[in-house]
């Protein structure tokens, strides 16, 4: 299968992303390990959130290519030659990842429990009574005991974007993308999800995460990436890369946000 | 009251428990200008009943002869399933235009939009009046291969009867209008909505039916409940199929007999009236459900 790493979680080679004429992403090589975090930080449309979109193709990339646990994502390679999968294979792909929104996107007319239980049930084809017991134990597990029959408007933004979290654990993904999830929140509330992404960090989840929290990208991060107009700039370890970074721009971008 | 021995309030609350809490004494705001509108509205109405129900011209006698009528009933009836028919075809039939119109492929989306072009451009009733001529047009109706062997034909006749034209026609036109009011309501819908759904791997299909369907009707319901009433006084121009059961025609030819129009019309507008109430319970009770999630009421037995 297309000579893909080994024991990568995630792994994107030369990877570039068109809208139009704007250059959103020029060539960005990354890989993840089984087990690691790795944050993403750089100035707004720096293409973050692009590269975190373009891995569970909510984009599809422009030239590159992008594995996840070793297969190629979206195509099939034939010679030279990218078949293009179906989009029944794609949405199977995609249950590899989990992701969290910065806007939480839950769904408004289903309770928190049926936000979660909907894509084990109507996806996987779990039994509802099953599904409905796992829902309730991953609603514990980030905070949520007993607030499974409320819908989206009745919780806080906090809890909103933990519901979120529950929504996309419970397609036991191989990797959780998070794509700035505490941008959205009030101050008092961040403290709450950042805890529920510590200890996921913690039993040994891959993660990739975009943030704009930089002590908890220096808490939580195994290896931190700074990309700035389209590119990975710098990659090193948060100790390291916020004592002293090498590059002038991280510096630049560091000296504003530390 | 904060500062009745003269020290200025400072930040911070007494610990007042709900016993102790001493509540302002409000005088309710007097509205004089509300009970005059109140007199005037009521002389106005008064007047106009006693002008109605007292005017001989009205005949309320005939009136009272033909409301019930078995003539009159048997045109409720049709009248009823006329609408409905219509609206139960329109509806998925718009549904599945919307689809087609947000589809990837071009030549779904031009058949749609070709569609609600011509539906929307042409009027409604040359269109009935041409379903009405569709078994002189195709007197018969065959599978075939194009340019090829005949495999079934059918009389058009005994297909296209008068009720199966008047249909066709009515909710073939009612779903050009309906196509836009969904899309419309599929539109408002953010994309986080779609981009959440993929991301736990949903499929197109069931990103319709279980995302983006039950949030759209919030919206769509409100409109589809309007062209539903509107479908419901629509029926009335099916005499150019023609289609001679309704209730419209069969006041018309009521009145045609005793030339007393006027409390046939009347007789006719107490049904359509009686007809849009029944409605407007079934809508209230639609919005109410899909409104789950958004509006606090509580609703039992959501889909899970």
């Amino acid at each position: 299968m297309g000579g893909a790493g080994t024991g990568r979680a995630v792994e994107l080679r030369g990877v570039h992303k068109f809208y139009g004429p704007f250059h959103a992403l020029r060539g960005v090589d990354l890989a993840i390990g089984k087990g690691e975090v790795c944050v993403a930080i750089g100035p707004s449309g720096s293409g973050k959130s692009t590269l975190l979109r373009c891995i569970n193709q909510l984009e599809v990339v422009s030239a590159g290519r992008v594995y996840l646990g070793g297969e190629l994502q979206g195509y099939r390679e034939v010679g030279e030659c990218l078949h293009q999968l179906s989009p029944r294979q794609i949405a199977a792909q995609r249950r590899r990842t989990g992701m969290v929104f910065q806007r939480f996107n839950l769904f408004p007319h289903m309770t928190a429990l049926q936000n979660v239980i909907e894509g084990p049930v109507h996806v996987k084809g779990l039994r509802k009574r099953e599904a409905r017991e796992r829902g309730r134990a991953l609603l514990a597990r980030v905070g949520l005991d007993g607030l499974g029959d409320r819908y989206p408007n009745q919780l806080s933004g906090g809890q909103q974007q933990r519901v979120a979290i529950a929504r996309a654990l419970a397609m036991e993904p191989e990797v959780m993308l998070f794509d700035e999830p505490t941008s959205a929140l009030d101050p008092e509330l961040v403290g709450e999800v950042l805890d529920v992404i510590k200890d996921l960090a913690r039993s040994g989840m891959t993660m990739m995460l975009v943030t704009h929290e930089i002590g908890f990208a220096r808490e939580v991060g195994d290896d931190v990436v700074f990309m700035d107009n389209g590119m990975v700039v710098e990659r090193g370890k948060p100790q390291d890369m916020f004592a002293g970074a090498r590059e002038a721009r991280t510096q630049a971008f560091l000296s504003k946000v530390l | 009251m904060g500062g009745s021995d003269g020290d200025p309030v400072v930040g911070g609350s007494r610990p007042d428990t709900a016993e102790t809490v001493v509540f302002n004494r409000v005088v309710p705001r007097r509205h004089p200008g509300r009970w005059v509108a109140v007199a005037i509205i009521l002389v106005l109405a008064a007047q106009a009943i006693q002008g109605v129900t007292t005017n001989p011209n009205f005949h309320w006698d005939t009136y009272a002869e033909y409301v019930f009528s078995p003539f009159v009933l048997r045109g409720v009836g049709w009248t009823l399933i006329l609408t409905v028919v219509a609206m139960a075809v329109a509806i998925p039939l718009a549904m599945l235009l919307v689809v087609m119109r947000e589809s990837g492929n071009p030549i779904l989306r031009s058949a749609s939009w070709l569609w609600v072009w011509f539906f929307r451009g042409t009027p409604v009733y040359t269109q009935l009046a041409f379903w009405g001529l569709f078994a002189v047009l195709f007197p018969r109706i065959a599978l075939t291969v194009p340019f090829g062997p005949e495999l079934l034909s059918l009389d058009s006749r005994w297909i296209v009867t008068p009720a199966v034209a008047a249909i066709v026609g009515l909710s073939f036109n009612e779903s050009a209008y309906l196509a836009e009011i969904f899309r419309a309501g599929f539109r408002a819908i953010d994309r986080g909505q779609t981009e959440a759904a993929q991301s736990i791997g949903m499929s197109k299909g069931k990103i319709w039916t279980r995302i983006l369907i039950p949030q759209a009707m919030r919206t769509i319901i409100p409109p589809t409940g309007n062209e539903t009433i509107g479908m419901l006084k629509m029926t009335s121009l099916v005499l150019a199929v023609p289609f001679t059961l309704d209730l419209m025609f069969a006041t018309n030819a009521i009145a045609n007999r005793t030339y007393l129009p006027v409390p046939l019309l009347l007789v006719a507008a107490t049904w359509y009236l009686a007809i849009t109430s029944v409605l407007m319970v079934g809508q209230y009770y639609l919005e109410r459900y899909y409104g789950r999630g958004h509006d606090d009421v509580v609703v039992k037995g959501g889909p899970h």
